[in-house]
């Protein structure tokens, strides 16, 4: 009976030592990336496998010339994220619970939406966002990036309103609140969870978007981070140190958002998952 | 308690929406063009080059009373965009072309010539100009031109006791002597882009080869000599994956003792105070040929707007960023040779170290001489013949279906 | 919260029928019903719907540099298509597609599977380590291609100096060899979509009732045995998201390869994304560009409608 459960722990511990292991692996870009931004000096080609000392030059380099691009990314990423979650959550709710005529067709049509090519997207918006001068604005931005969120999050937060009880809802519309109250004061607060991981997928898919920002933009007036650093390696001066520095810093505000949200984000997605 | 939380948060989120997107309203608008605010669109994305520019865009904007503006992006989007621009009818009042790509902006009608917004090609030479030209129309004003050359360690070449080569086969020797463990003897970039045509063409042209044959046995000479370097270990098989950009960072890191590089390298190479480079004319195939490597360079374009008042002014800018003066500072900042005579004089007299690179300029051909906007094909199928070739198959095959591939494609 | 959601359909058609209002009253609660929807389909009809009718023309049109002055791109039949398709590329870059795809899938998919399912189990800073293994999801694609071309190198690359210190082939031509970039390539894309592919495995794990499994072991099956029949079956929907997902957004990657190998080398890493891309802004034919943009969406579409049939069969 004594030497069950420090078997038991035993074997939980080689767990974590599995898992630790795994993690390595999975991190070591990650690790080697942060790692010759320590190193400028050495170029990369002659990089140590761990900093000798911590030369942070690379990253006050990297600030100076890409710290205003990632707050352009963080503005257009959140942006997205706001115009992503007022477009997609009344929908979902719409899709999920009103038994529209054509319902089945639009849950198709944004299944269809996530065939169509990133750079045919592109290519055809341009001209539109000519016409209505948004291009160069932080608003064509926004709506383009919103654009790779909105679909996933339909098919997310549908799933998720799908399983909300009825009787909730019905409750609420017995007392007298329309949908629209019903939508923001019961079902909203419901779907927390699946609003979260929305807007942290919305969050990531305009982070890293990087076509958007090179088409929509003839000038540097709405530059996001992904595109400075694709500048910074186009240009004739091979300075890694300062490249991989600017790769750390744009994953920063990402990995604290993931950390923010870490635990709404299973449940999240729990829900949506089962359709 | 938890309903209150997110009601309350559901209204901040509305009202943070509210602000960002009044905000980006805001600034995103007002593309008008300024009167007196003229744009140039270039490639120098790079920040020394950048700050070069902008100086003598002030210098200019002082001179003729307006302010100019510069929008850098990178070289291969360059096109791209202008076109972009085109279509949306916001072309900036000068592009910046790569003198390669400058052909099939101008055959889709999208320049306006040189000589009718008074700029002169006096001083300039013949084939400096024939580069600015498409049709016999003086479309671009070069401000500097540069082309490859043999970049060489000296400390390393001092040490192994070895002259600098001038011929393919003491190149090859040499080549092979200077490689030794993590060092390779020779770094140059057969990247599948523009990078790696360009590389191959002072080989290519040295040896007679024509960029309308591409089958031609010249052609597949140059490129069994750039296998033999391969299979002699003295280049690495990563050539075919390197810009010219990571050529020099191979070379500045002691990996390669010689390479191919042209004279923008310059600026980062004299970053390292402990590196003693020396620069030669590109080996010949046989002693006494001559070494003919492509030339390379911007040109300053006036783009048509359809407003002839702007485009006259845009040609003033154009004359005076390409004015002697200006050029001389331009290339004594860049290491780049005048495209002025005048200016190219004195530029050789106070960089005597550069003396090969004048030559090779010299003798340089331009790209599109022989087909003009038909050069983008062309390049597209070279690229994909010496990737294929360096990796396996045998010249002969690879550049009969390049060949293929170039007439094929109109 | 863990409401099953077999029961919610039904509950939705109930309210509408039951309210017995007039017709003007609800010909108005309709509306104002479609009000929440509407924005939506009009976005994606924006920015979706416009873009690919758009590409379908395109690829009808002679489109050349001059067309952005003049606005004029005549019809040319079929042109386009045949160019395309007689382009010996084509064929080449299809191939890559589906072999980049497929790979791609396969090794997310089975190593996501595989860590969902290690993690699903308790174990001391399984939370903290679940959480970490996100990181490689939130860099750029873009980033992640420029480090891991780094990584790969191969005279300079931190791979092959491991590999040399460990007495292994140290002089791997990842991205450099035509036989070897494609796999190298897919590994780069596996390791971006292991934990996509996790996080939502697990979450689907977690919605699988602990009570089978200890009913399961109490009956004596193996752990494989409980895998293969509670876990797999349990999993079914979910899985069935992520592949799809994953099919679509894999068969059309463009970014990852650009960065990684601009599709070299001799065109060995040269997929139906790239080629859109080298066609449209590299050799300015748009035309050609939008055929094989066409052709992308016309696979991602046979999938669709695929999956939708085995959906639909199961469900009956």
């Amino acid at each position: 009976m004594a030497s069950r459960p420090s078997t038991a722990s035993r074997r939980r511990w080689g767990s974590t030592i599995a898992g630790v292991i795994v993690l390595c692996v999975m991190l070591f870009p990650l690790y080697w990336m942060l790692n010759t931004a320590l190193q400028p000096a050495a170029g990369l080609l002659r990089v140590a496998p761990v900093p000798h000392n911590l030369d942070l030059s690379g990253f006050s380099k990297a600030l100076d010339d890409q710290g205003g691009h990632l707050l352009t990314s963080l503005v257009v990423s959140l942006g997205a994220v706001v115009i992503c979650l007022a477009i997609a959550a009344p929908a979902a709710y719409g899709l999920a619970r009103f038994g529209l005529r054509g319902t089945r067709t639009i849950v198709f049509g944004t299944l269809i939406t996530q065939m169509v090519p990133g750079i045919v997207i592109a290519n055809a918006l341009y001209n539109t966002y000519v016409d209505l001068g948004l291009v160069n604005s932080y608003a064509g931005l926004m709506l383009a990036d919103a654009s790779l969120g909105i679909p996933f999050s339909i098919v997310l937060m549908r799933s998720f309103m799908v399983s909300i009880p009825g009787e909730v809802i019905e409750a609420a519309q017995v007392d007298g609140a329309g949908a629209l109250r019903t939508f923001l004061r019961v079902v909203l607060p419901m779907s927390r969870n699946a609003l979260i991981t929305s807007g942290l997928f919305a969050f990531l898919f305009a982070w890293s978007d990087f076509m958007f920002a090179l088409t929509l933009n003839t000038t540097d007036d709405v530059k996001p981070v992904t595109l400075g650093i694709y500048q910074y390696i186009g240009a004739h001066v091979g300075d890694w140190g300062s490249v991989m520095a600017a790769s750390v810093l744009s994953a920063v505000p990402a990995a604290i958002l993931l950390v923010v949200a870490q635990k709404y984000i299973a449940a999240g997605i729990t829900g949506g998952s089962v359709k | 308690m938890s309903k209150r939380f997110n009601a309350s948060f559901s209204t901040r989120i509305v009202a943070a929406a509210c602000v960002l997107v009044a905000s980006a309203t805001l600034t995103g608008c007002g593309q008008d063009r300024d009167d007196g605010v003229y744009t140039v669109l270039n490639s120098s994305t790079d920040e020394t080059y950048h700050r070069w520019d902008a100086e003598a865009m002030a210098r200019c904007g002082k001179q003729l009373g307006i302010t100019i503006e510069q929008q850098s992006v990178p070289a291969a989007q360059v096109m791209t965009k202008a076109l972009r621009m085109a279509s949306s009818r916001s072309l900036p009042d000068i592009v910046q072309f790569d003198a390669s790509e400058m052909p099939t902006f101008a055959e889709a009608g999208g320049l306006i010539d040189l000589t009718t917004l008074g700029l002169s090609t006096r001083d300039i030479p013949k084939g400096i100009v024939a580069f600015g030209s498409y049709k016999g129309t003086y479309y671009g004003a070069a401000r500097s031109v540069n082309t490859l050359a043999l970049f060489y360690n000296k400390d390393v070449l001092r040490q192994a006791g070895l002259p600098v080569p001038t011929t393919w086969d003491e190149l090859r020797a040499t080549a092979k002597k200077l490689t030794h463990g993590k060092r390779y003897g020779l770094a140059l970039s057969a990247g599948g882009a523009e990078d790696g045509v360009f590389q191959f063409l002072p080989f290519m042209w040295s040896n007679g080869g024509d960029e309308r044959t591409l089958d031609g046995p010249r052609v597949v000479e140059a490129l069994d000599f750039w296998k033999d370097l391969i299979k002699d270990g003295s280049l690495s098989k990563s050539t075919v994956s390197w810009t010219q950009a990571d050529v020099n960072d191979q070379f500045m890191a002691g990996n390669a003792a010689m390479m191919i590089n042209g004279p923008w390298q310059v600026e980062t190479l004299n970053t390292d105070k402990s590196l003693h480079w020396g620069i030669a004319p590109i080996p010949v195939p046989r002693a006494g040929a001559t070494s003919v490597g492509p030339l390379g360079g911007a040109v300053l374009t006036v783009p048509n707007t359809g407003d002839t008042e702007r485009e006259r002014m845009a040609g003033r800018i154009v004359a005076c960023l390409s004015s002697e003066k200006e050029q001389l500072t331009y290339a004594l900042n860049s290491w780049m040779v005048p495209a002025n005579e005048k200016a190219a004089a004195v530029w050789r007299r106070r960089m005597p170290e550069l003396q090969a690179l004048a030559g090779q300029v010299a003798a340089a051909r331009s790209r599109t001489a022989e087909l003009g906007a038909g050069w983008s094909s062309v390049s597209l199928a070279l690229q994909s013949a010496f990737q294929s070739a360096l990796t396996g198959e045998s010249s002969q095959a690879a550049l009969k279906r390049a060949q293929q591939r170039a007439t094929s494609g109109n | 919260m863990t409401t099953s959601s077999i029961t919610a359909p039904a509950a939705v058609v109930t309210p509408r029928d039951t309210v017995p209002d007039p017709a003007r009253q609800r010909r108005r609660r309709t509306l104002a019903r479609w009000g929440f929807v509407a924005p939506a389909v009009v976005f994606m009809l924006l920015f979706f719907g416009y873009p690919l009718v758009r590409n379908v023309v395109m690829s009808f049109q002679h489109y050349t540099p001059k067309t952005f002055f003049t606005g004029r791109a005549p019809f040319n039949g079929t042109d386009n298509w045949s160019h395309v398709f007689r382009d010996a590329l084509f064929g080449k870059a299809l191939w890559h597609t589906l072999v980049f795809t497929a790979g791609s899938l396969l090794g997310q998919f089975c190593i996501g599977l595989a860590l969902a399912v290690f993690f699903n189990r308790r174990f001391p800073l399984g939370g903290v380590l679940r959480s970490l293994i996100l990181l490689p999801w939130l860099v750029p694609m873009v980033v992640s291609g420029v480090v891991w071309r780094r990584i790969l190198d191969q005279d300079t690359g931190v791979l092959n100096s491991f590999l040399d210190t460990l007495g292994l082939p140290g002089h791997t031509p990842w991205l450099t060899d035509p036989g070897m970039a494609l796999l190298s390539v897919i590994l780069v894309n596996i390791w971006i979509g292991i934990p996509f592919n996790m996080v939502i495995l697990y979450g689907g794990l977690q919605e699988i009732p602990r009570e089978l499994y200890e009913a399961a072991s109490l009956d004596g099956a193996s752990a494989w045995r409980s895998f293969r029949s509670i876990t797999l079956p349990m999993l079914r929907p979910v899985i069935t998201v992520v592949l799809v997902l994953g099919f679509m957004s894999t068969v059309k990657i463009l970014d990852l390869i650009l960065a990684l190998t601009d599709g070299g080398p001799a065109d060995a890493t040269q997929t139906l994304g790239t080629l859109t891309y080298q066609n449209s802004f590299v050799q300015l034919d748009f035309g050609a560009g939008a055929v094989v943009g066409n052709v992308l969406i016309l696979i991602s579409a046979v999938f669709a409608v695929l999956y939708l049939r085995a959906n639909r069969t199961e469900g009956k």
